[in-house]
């Protein structure tokens, strides 16, 4: 068991942005891309770069999560001893209390990660869409002899204000940080990805929990104590496909790229796949008078009327002379005879009745993206 | 259903029809329905119907059996309360007349109904598409106190229009005997699915060892009358597979809604093993109707009443119509296919043209490249 690098995935975010996709439901836990939850993402990652221990920290409506990750055979992490792990807060001799920050759970936790005495701790969030390989940020910082490595990736310099933004010199090591800067110096946008070498967190952690002022963040509290005192952190620069899907707009987006051609991520890849924990299902049933074109339909669905440039998750059923075009459908929703919608998403197991009008106005240059649950 | 243990048993084609797919694989594991394989349906059958301890008899072609069941967790068999046995088949050999119940295989088998614990057997063939719970036939059984219940279809067969379909002739509700007769659509169709004493079984196979006759039904028609046989009904669908056109006719039934309804969207579902495929792919040409897909696709082309299965590529500009394309196939650009069953990992390049008969399929084998 490989036990160099161990991950931690901060799971434990409400998410509210997301509106009702999240009203019972973890954001890690939400649907993309038809079958896959988006916290698939990190895990496969974690699969894919050797990765052994995976400890979840989970917080807010953990069930369907918990019951999603399993005991981790869908990634692999079901190993003796190793594996996924899913730590939600828990209860001292001195009482228990929530987690108050994404350092916080790492800090309520240190006992977890000092069981593996790791070398290394690699800091994820479940909220991000990509494929990276942490064996070779890994490798990076390493090689930096760092303290800690940030991911980093370049953003349009029109966007770069809504991120934390970091500026280098040129052997990548941190000079600055500015977080969602009106006046931004580089276009370089962390992505949340953090590599610690363990004994540093560990003390950086234990400074933090001490000091009443701080609200236990890593992007507010400890990342910035480190450059203060002045660590070794370095950038890792990534290129390709990357999304945070924090918002209904960005997660609609981000679906939507799945069915645009030129989009460079491709769930198809064998040689980097996404896993997810599967169920059996009986095979799409396409029916005589149906019509689709550029969509993804998973397992389960049955369809009778006309999707276009939709996705469509499992168990979903769409009835005769109905209409979808730019439309996402979570698990088990039913779209009866008649209903037309375009460009909105469509909640688990919703039932839409077929005089449902969801059309956008085309002289509406962005339409707002609404979640539609019954 | 603590008190039955499940034995499947190894079938082979009847013909020579299905020989091509089945250089690799037993007809156990045929693929079928876009994402199974046949045993699924007999196998997934037991579980939902509360069997905890199953045993599947392999044929000399192991290595699919074994890649499909695994432990057999997908059946939610490999818990410490339930679980799954590969047993080892006998060579299958007949002179004339197809053998139904080999015994040679149950003989080969003791240890596994010897450990069991359970007082009734309920043995199944591998090779009928059906969604089944057996609850109700066992009742049947436990009332009757019976030491054999055949499960039996009535007037309607199943399989279509050939012979070696087996009736079963009854006196008030016992079954007093049985017949093979060609051709005939009335009647009570065996399913080759019965609830077997375990003690009566463990006695008939001593006789069959000491007589030399390895037919179970043999055995059964010999001792008919001091045996208690009684019937119990299956009212769904239920076809057998066993020759090409047969394979063919039962596939395409899934493309009838009512069918694939029975079978898919009751309460309980059949299980298979599990792929990681991305959710299948529709792209801006594709145009698929009345047909039935698996995950993984990417489609770019026109289908038509077909059966897809998983992990197939297909270009834009070809046609597929009434036919079969099992796992990984590849197809090119301009394409015609009517009538063709495509073993898995076969490719056809592009604007190739084929067309087969309904009752005569053309098969390209696993592999082939055209």
């Amino acid at each position: 068991m490989n036990t160099e690098c161990v991950a931690m995935l901060l799971a434990g975010g409400q998410g509210s942005r997301l509106g009702s996709l999240t009203f019972n439901n973890a954001k890690p836990a939400v649907l993309f891309g038809g079958k896959y939850r988006i916290i698939d993402f990190p895990l496969s990652n974690c699969m894919n770069s050797d990765i052994d221990v995976v400890g979840v920290l989970t917080q807010y409506r953990p069930y369907i999560l918990n019951n999603y990750i399993g005991d981790g055979s869908a990634w692999a992490l079901d190993q003796v001893q190793g594996g996924v792990h899913i730590l939600p807060p828990y209860m001292g001799q001195k009482g228990g209390r929530w987690y108050s920050g994404t350092a916080d759970a790492i800090y309520q936790n240190l006992d977890f990660i000092d069981r593996f005495d790791p070398e290394y701790v690699l800091i994820l969030s479940g909220d991000h869409i990509y494929k990276m390989d942490y064996s070779k940020m890994l490798a990076f910082h390493k090689q930096k002899a760092a303290d800690l490595t940030i991911a980093v990736m370049d953003v349009p310099w029109e966007d770069a204000h809504r991120f934390g933004i970091v500026n280098t010199d040129e052997d990548h090591c941190i000079k600055e940080f500015q977080e969602k800067p009106e006046r931004p110096k580089s276009n370089k946008a962390s992505m949340g990805i953090y590599i610690f070498t363990w004994k540093e967190l560990k003390k950086a952690l234990l400074d933090d929990a001490g000091n009443r002022e701080s609200e236990h963040d890593f992007g507010h509290n400890v990342i910035p104590m480190l450059h203060a005192s002045e660590k070794r952190i370095f950038a890792y620069p990534y290129s390709g496909y990357w999304r945070d899907v924090g918002t209904v707009q960005s997660y609609y987006d981000a679906n939507m790229d799945l069915l645009n051609y030129d989009c460079d991520f491709d769930l198809s890849d064998r040689n980097f796949r996404i896993f997810s924990n599967n169920t059996s299902r009986h095979p799409q049933f396409i029916g005589p008078q149906a019509k689709i074109s550029n969509s993804l339909i998973c397992d389960g669905c049955i369809v009778f009327g006309k999707v276009e440039n939709s996705i469509l998750s499992h168990d979903v059923v769409i009835h005769k002379k109905t209409s979808l075009k730019n439309v996402i459908v979570h698990t088990g929703a039913i779209i009866e005879d008649g209903a037309i919608l375009e460009n909105c998403i469509v909640g688990a197991r919703a039932r839409i009745k077929g005089d449902a009008r969801y059309v956008i106005d085309p002289t509406e240059p962005t339409p707002e993206i609404h979640v539609i649950n019954n | 259903m603590k008190n039955v243990a499940g034995l499947i048993l190894n079938v082979d084609g009847e013909d020579d029809s299905l020989k091509d797919f089945l250089q690799h694989r037993s007809l156990s594991t045929l693929p079928f329905g876009g994402r199974y394989r046949l045993i699924d349906f007999t196998l997934s059958n037991m579980v939902n119907s509360g069997l905890s301890h199953v045993g599947v008899i392999g044929s000399h072609k192991y290595s699919s059996l074994v890649d499909h069941l695994g432990t057999g967790k997908e059946w939610s068999l490999s818990r410490k309360t339930q679980d799954l046995s590969i047993l080892s088949g006998s060579n299958n050999y007949h002179i004339g007349r197809l053998i139904k119940v080999n015994l040679r295989n149950l003989q080969n088998n003791r240890g596994f109904l010897d450990a069991t614990a359970a007082e009734h057997v309920l043995i199944a063939t591998p090779n009928l598409v059906t969604t089944f719970d057996f609850r109700n036939a066992y009742d049947i059984h436990l009332k009757n106190d019976s030491d054999i219940t055949l499960i039996f279809k009535k007037d309607d067969p199943l399989y279509h229009l050939k012979d070696n379909d087996l009736y079963l002739e009854f006196t008030k509700n016992r079954v007093s005997g049985f017949h093979y007769k060609r051709e005939r659509t009335t009647g009570h169709f065996f399913t080759e699915m019965f609830f077997i004493k375990k003690s009566i079984l463990m006695e008939l196979l001593d006789l069959s060892e000491r007589t030399g006759d390895w037919d179970l039904i043999d055995m059964i028609k010999y001792n008919i009358d001091t045996l208690q046989v009684f019937g119990a009904q299956h009212t769904g669908y239920i076809k057998r597979v066993n020759c090409l056109e047969n394979y063919m006719k039962t596939s395409m039934d899934l493309l009838e809604y009512e069918i694939m309804q029975e079978l898919f969207l009751g309460k309980n579902s059949i299980h298979t093993k599990i792929k990681d495929n991305h959710p299948t792919l529709y792209e801006d040409p594709a145009q698929v109707s009345n047909s039935i897909v698996g995950s993984g696709c990417i489609i770019e082309g026109n289908i038509t009443h077909s059966i897809i299965f998983r992990d197939t590529k297909m270009n834009a500009g070809s046609h597929i119509q009434n036919s079969i394309i099992m796992q990984r196939c590849e197809i090119g650009r301009n394409v015609n296919l009517n009538y063709v069953v495509m073993d898995k990992d076969t490719k056809i390049s592009d604007h190739t043209t084929l067309v087969g008969k309904p009752h005569a399929p053309i098969v390209l084998k696993k592999g082939t490249v055209i």
